[in-house]
C-alpha cells in the first residue's frame, strides 16, 4: 500500500513538473537577458535577473500600440457580447420554444471553423474599410461572434438558476415585466454576468487566428508575439507572453470552480 | 401566473439574431460565392478555384494532415486525460493543489504556450538540452514534412488541451455510483479488471462526448501547426487556406479550402448531433 502511495506521489510530481514547465520557462526568459535565452546548453534556472525585456517592450511603439489595441478590442467585445446575449439568454432560459432555435444557432457559431469565417470576413471588411482598422473595429466584430456562444451559455445557466416564480411574484406586486427583470432577476445573475464577462475578455485577449488575418499593420498582441518568437527574440517574446498571462491566469480561479459546478460543461473553448 | 409566449418576445432575441445573420450566415454564404467565382473572369459559378487546389500537392498533404493530426491528438489527449483523472480520483497528499496545477497549461493563452514550445523544440532548445543531459544525441523536432514534426505538433497540442479532457472525465468519474465498484471488489475483481470491465464502460458516454468535442476543435487546428512548423512543415486545411490567402492573395482558393474544412466539420457535427451528445 505504501509503495503504491510513493508511486502516486512520484507520478504527481512528474505531472506537476510537466504542467508548470511552460509557465516557468516563460517567466525565466522574460526576466533574464536575451543572450541567456540563446545560451547553449540552455539554463534551467535564471542566472542573471533583468527587466531589460520589459523596458524594450515599453519603448517599442508597435508593442505599446498592440497592447492598447488588444485591451480595447477585448473591452469592446465584453460590452457587445453581453448586451447581445443578455436578453436572448433570458428568453432561452424562460421560454423553451425560443431555446431550441437559439441553441442551434449557438452550436453553429461555436463549431464553425474560424478560418472559414475569417477568409470571407477579411474580404468583406476590405470593401467597407474595417480591414486592418486602426482601432481594431473589424477584429472586434469577429471577436464578438466568437464570444457570443460563451456568454450565451453562461448567462442562460445563470438565468435558469433563478426561479421564474420570483419574477412572477414581482409582477403580482405591480412591477412591469421590465421592472421585474431589472430589479429582481438581474441582481441575482450578477455572478454569472461577471463570469461571462471575464471569459469573454479572455476569448478576445487570447485569440490568434482572426487577429492574424484581419489586422496586417495595426497588430494586436497575439500576432506580435508570434512574429517576435518566429524572428528570434525569445526574451522579448517571453516578456510579451508574461504580460498576456496576467489576465489569462485569472481563468484558473474563474474556470476551475465553474467547471466543478458544471456551469460550463460542454461549452468548451 | 401564466407564462405566455408573446410574439413580441422574439424582439429580445432580435439583436443577437441580426448580428448572427450579418456576421455568421452572410460570411458563410459569401465564402461559398468566393469559392465558386473564377478569380480572373469573375464568372459564377465556376470550379476554377477547386480545380486549382486539387492540382496542388500541398492541398492533399493538408487534407491528410487534417485527418491524421486530429485523430492522433485526440487519442493521446484521451489516454492522458483518462489516466490523470483516474490517478487524481485516488487520495494522496497535495491532491487538491495538483488539480489546480494540472489546469495551468490550458489557462495559458494558446499563442503564449506555442511561443515557449518553439523555444523548447528548437534545435538548441530545452528538449535537446534534456536529451544531452541524459547523454542522447540531439533531435530535429520540427524539420518540415517529417513524421516526427507531426508527432511534435500532436504532443504540443495534447500538452496544451489534455486538461479539458481531464476535467470532463473527472466530472464523469465523480458522478459514477460507488456501489457497483464496491460490489465487484467484494466479488473479488482486481483493480485492472474493475477499471476495464466497470469504470471504462460506465464512462463511455463521457468519453464519447470528449472525443467528438475535442475532435471538432482539433479539426480546426490552426495556430499549433502554423507557429511550430510553418505552413509547409505540418500542413492542415486551415493553414493551407491561410497560405493561399496571405501568400498568394488568392481569396477564391482560400475560401474553397476553408469551405472544404467547414464541410468536413459539418459532417462530424451532424454525427455528433445524431448521437445527442450536446443536449
Amino acid at each position: 500500500m505504501s509503495r503504491r502511495r510513493t508511486t502516486l506521489v512520484l507520478l504527481a510530481l512528474g505531472v506537476a513538473t510537466l504542467d508548470l514547465l511552460p509557465l516557468a520557462l516563460i517567466l525565466k526568459q522574460a526576466f533574464t537577458p536575451e543572450r541567456e535565452s540563446f545560451a547553449w546548453p540552455p539554463t534551467w534556472w535564471p542566472h542573471e535577473f533583468t527587466l531589460d525585456n520589459f523596458r524594450t517592450l515599453g519603448t517599442t511603439i508597435e508593442l505599446e500600440r498592440g497592447f492598447w489595441l488588444s485591451l480595447g478590442v477585448a473591452g469592446l467585445t465584453v460590452t457587445s457580447a453581453l448586451i447581445l446575449t443578455l436578453p436572448a439568454a433570458w428568453l432561452a432560459a424562460r421560454r423553451p420554444r425560443a431555446d431550441r432555435p437559439l441553441d442551434a444557432a449557438m452550436i453553429v457559431a461555436r463549431l464553425f471553423p474560424t478560418i472559414a469565417l475569417a477568409v470571407p470576413l477579411a474580404a468583406l471588411f476590405v470593401s467597407v474599410g474595417l480591414y486592418n482598422h486602426p482601432a481594431g473595429l473589424g477584429l472586434w466584430l469577429a471577436h464578438t461572434l466568437l464570444a457570443i456562444p460563451v456568454a450565451f451559455l453562461v448567462l442562460r445557466t445563470g438565468f435558469r438558476d433563478v426561479p421564474a416564480e420570483l419574477e412572477d411574484a414581482a409582477r403580482l406586486d405591480g412591477a412591469s415585466a421590465c421592472g421585474a427583470f431589472l430589479w429582481v432577476t438581474l441582481p441575482l445573475v450578477r455572478p454569472s454576468l461577471a463570469a461571462a464577462g471575464i471569459l469573454v475578455f479572455l476569448v478576445s485577449w487570447d485569440e490568434f487566428a482572426y487577429a492574424l488575418l484581419l489586422q496586417v499593420t495595426n497588430r494586436s498582441l497575439p500576432p506580435l508575439l508570434y512574429y517576435l518568437s518566429a524572428f528570434g527574440y525569445p526574451g522579448l517574446a517571453s516578456a510579451v507572453a508574461a504580460i498576456m498571462l496576467v489576465p489569462a491566469l485569472a481563468i484558473i480561479f474563474v474556470l476551475e470552480p465553474a467547471l466543478r459546478s458544471g456551469t460550463l460543461s460542454g461549452s468548451g473553448r | 401566473m401564466r407564462r405566455t409566449f408573446g410574439t413580441w418576445m422574439w424582439l429580445l432575441a432580435a439583436p443577437l439574431g441580426l448580428f448572427l445573420l450579418a456576421f455568421l450566415a452572410y460570411p458563410i454564404a459569401y465564402a461559398i460565392k468566393l469559392a465558386l467565382t473564377d478569380p480572373l473572369t469573375q464568372a459564377f459559378p465556376s470550379v476554377s478555384n477547386v480545380r486549382l487546389i486539387v492540382h496542388d500537392s500541398l492541398f492533399w498533404q493538408a487534407l491528410w494532415g487534417n485527418i491524421i493530426l486530429p485523430i492522433a491528438s485526440v487519442a493521446l489527449e484521451l489516454a492522458a486525460g483518462l489516466g490523470l483523472a483516474v490517478v487524481m480520483a485516488a487520495r494522496f497528499p497535495g491532491r487538491r493543489l495538483l488539480r489546480l496545477v494540472v489546469i495551468v497549461p490550458f489557462a495559458l493563452p494558446e499563442i503564449v504556450f506555442l511561443a515557449i514550445m518553439r523555444s523548447v523544440f528548437a534545435p538548441r532548445g530545452y528538449a535537446n538540452a534534456a536529451l544531452a543531459a541524459a547523454g542522447a544525441p540531439p533531435v530535429e523536432w520540427l524539420l518540415p514534412g517529417r513524421a516526427l514534426t507531426f508527432l511534435t505538433v500532436v504532443v504540443v497540442d495534447a500538452w496544451h488541451v489534455t486538461p479539458v479532457v481531464f476535467l470532463m472525465v473527472l466530472a464523469a468519474l465523480a458522478a459514477l455510483p460507488n456501489e457497483i465498484d464496491e460490489a465487484a471488489q467484494l466479488d473479488g475483481a482486481g483493480m485492472l479488471a474493475r477499471f476495464f470491465c466497470i469504470t471504462l464502460p460506465l464512462l463511455r458516454p463521457a468519453l464519447f462526448a470528449a472525443v467528438l468535442l475535442r475532435g471538432l476543435d482539433a479539426m480546426r487546428m490552426f495556430a499549433t501547426p502554423l507557429v511550430l512548423a510553418g505552413v509547409e512543415g505540418a500542413p492542415v486545411l486551415s493553414t493551407y487556406a491561410y497560405h493561399q490567402w496571405s501568400d498568394y492573395g488568392n481569396d477564391g482558393a482560400a475560401a474553397a479550402a476553408a469551405s472544404g474544412l467547414a464541410l468536413l466539420c459539418t459532417l462530424v457535427t451532424l454525427l455528433l448531433l445524431r448521437r445527442r451528445v450536446l443536449t
